[in-house]
């Protein structure tokens, strides 16, 4: 096989057993196992970035710490922090919603 | 000769992407091991035991009672929950390339297995039906475990024993220069004037790592190898033959050898006593007394969590017991195995438990080993 989700799919069907929880909660315990994955899938995107930093630093001819330290002002500055506000809104939507909790 | 990370025909080849994420697990499971797992002692006493005390009136005794205070304990279901989903990461990061990966692999060790003028063998059994006790667990997760084959030249159970050992002790803070062979080797040096076999025996060898170091430091040496899983042999047999050493690797079980009598000169086991039962472990400990010749030695190394200070620590340390697959691991971990190693017949007074420091990793890397001589005829 060579497509990863097949891969993945095959992988994650070979496991046996049954899965033993540490949370009170099952939900709570896989909600932290998609936090933790996603973790890592950060770790290897910042990977990516800091090896593309590097390479066009080495292309410009200058330390990687000045190209990493290029302030912006003015739109492009406001263009960058509204992309922060709109990632952290989205990231939190949950403590934004205004409805009430649902009786059981 | 280098045992982890080595490099050859077998491994999947990864991609930057997929190196990223195990060195992510790799530093995930770190901060968890240095940072977390570190306070779960303290937090037994901050949490875990006050809340039993309040359930029932009095302090947790038994070892059944000290597992269920440390489940009280917030501290500690969260580290559980989080090392439990690192330890699957594992698996994911390492599995995704060698499924991905495997038309190659297997067309690798196709050629290397059928190989005209290979150094070492591979002697499968299709008869033998792998024992249940280790094949039936996906031990410390591996799924499909130690024995799934999925035939032909399949070598998944070799490869994710491979890569997800390394990704697991370089978590642990084991350095890339440890090996578990070369502390047998520097054992032999340092307690028993630098013996050298003429033939070994390596039993439960896996993915075949320390059967190759051992080819490979002694070149001399006629090495054999046993293991329970074919897919696992497979893979073990066509690495060896791409680092260029020879191993006879041969599908047996542990406590049932079909090779004669006084057979070794050196007989040895890595991390095996904690995969396998009391009464498997007593049947191998007999086999290698039985195989061993006069005057040869037996030496089983295995992980250091026998011995632990309190029954605090040592319940902590049986975490794997419960949520990591390793269903032997308090049986290994509180064995009179000295007294095994009696009752199976070795000499009382050649009988020698040792506590091993690494080659190589943090300071508080040791493993443990017992080792026997027979006596010279």
């Amino acid at each position: 096989m060579s497509g990863r989700v097949e891969a993945l799919t095959a992988l994650i069907a070979s496991a046996r057993g049954e899965r033993k929880q540490s949370l009170e909660s099952r939900e709570a315990e896989e909600v932290l196992n998609v936090a933790l994955a996603l973790t890592v899938e950060l770790a290897v995107s910042n990977d990516r970035i800091d090896r593309l930093e590097r390479l066009v630093a080495e292309l410009r001819g200058e330390p990687v710490e000045e190209l990493r330290d290029i302030r912006y002002e003015g739109d492009v500055a406001r263009e960058r922090s509204e992309a922060t506000d709109a990632l952290l809104t989205r990231a939190l939507r949950i403590l934004l919603d205004p409805r009430a909790q649902a009786a059981e | 000769m280098k045992v982890r990370d080595v490099q050859h025909a077998v491994l999947p080849q990864v991609t930057a992407e997929e190196r990223s994420r195990q060195e992510a697990v790799v530093a995930l499971r770190r901060l968890l091991n240095a940072r977390v797992r570190s306070g779960n002692v303290a937090a037994f006493e901050a949490e875990a035991r006050p809340a039993f005390v309040a359930a029932h009136g009095r302090a947790p005794q038994s070892p059944d009672e000290v597992q269920q205070a440390f489940l009280m304990s917030p501290h500690y279901r969260r580290w559980s929950a989080a090392n439990r989903a690192a330890q699957e990461m594992i698996w994911v990061s390492v599995g995704e390339p060698i499924y991905r990966d495997l038309d190659r692999m297997e067309r690798a060790t196709a050629e290397l297995i059928d190989a005209p003028g290979k150094l070492g063998s591979l002697a499968l059994d299709p008869d033998y039906d792998p024992s249940p006790e280790v094949a039936a667990v996906d031990i410390h997760l591996q799924p499909g475990g130690y024995a799934m084959d999925r035939g032909g030249h399949d070598v998944v159970a070799g490869a994710l024993y491979e890569c997800g050992g390394n990704v697991f002790s370089f978590g642990q803070g084991i350095g890339r220069g440890d090996s578990k062979a070369g502390v047998v080797i520097r054992l032999l040096e340092e307690a028993f004037g630098g013996f050298v076999p003429g033939k070994l025996l390596d039993i439960g060898c896996s993915a075949g790592a320390a059967s190759a170091a051992y080819a490979a430091h002694w070149p001399d040496t006629e090495v054999h190898a046993v293991d329970l899983g074919a897919a696992m042999l497979r893979y073990a047999h066509a690495r060896a033959e791409s680092l260029g050493v020879g191993v006879h690797f041969h599908q047996m079980d542990a406590s049932a050898m079909g090779f004669a009598d006084e057979s070794f000169d050196l007989v040895v086991s890595h991390n095996l006593m904690h995969e396998i039962g009391e009464a498997k472990r007593r049947a191998m400990f007999r086999e290698s007394l039985r195989l061993v010749r006069p005057g040869g030695i037996v030496i089983h190394q295995d992980v250091a969590i026998r011995n632990q200070p309190t029954i605090v620590h040592q319940v902590e340390r049986d975490w794997d017991t419960h949520f990591n697959g390793e269903v032997h691991w308090n049986t290994y971990a509180t064995a009179d195995l000295a007294a095994d190693m009696r009752a199976a017949g070795f000499a009382p007074e050649s009988i020698v438990e040792h506590d091993l420091a690494a080659l190589q990793g943090f300071a508080n890397n040791r493993w443990y080993a017992i080792s026997a001589r027979k006596p010279a005829a």
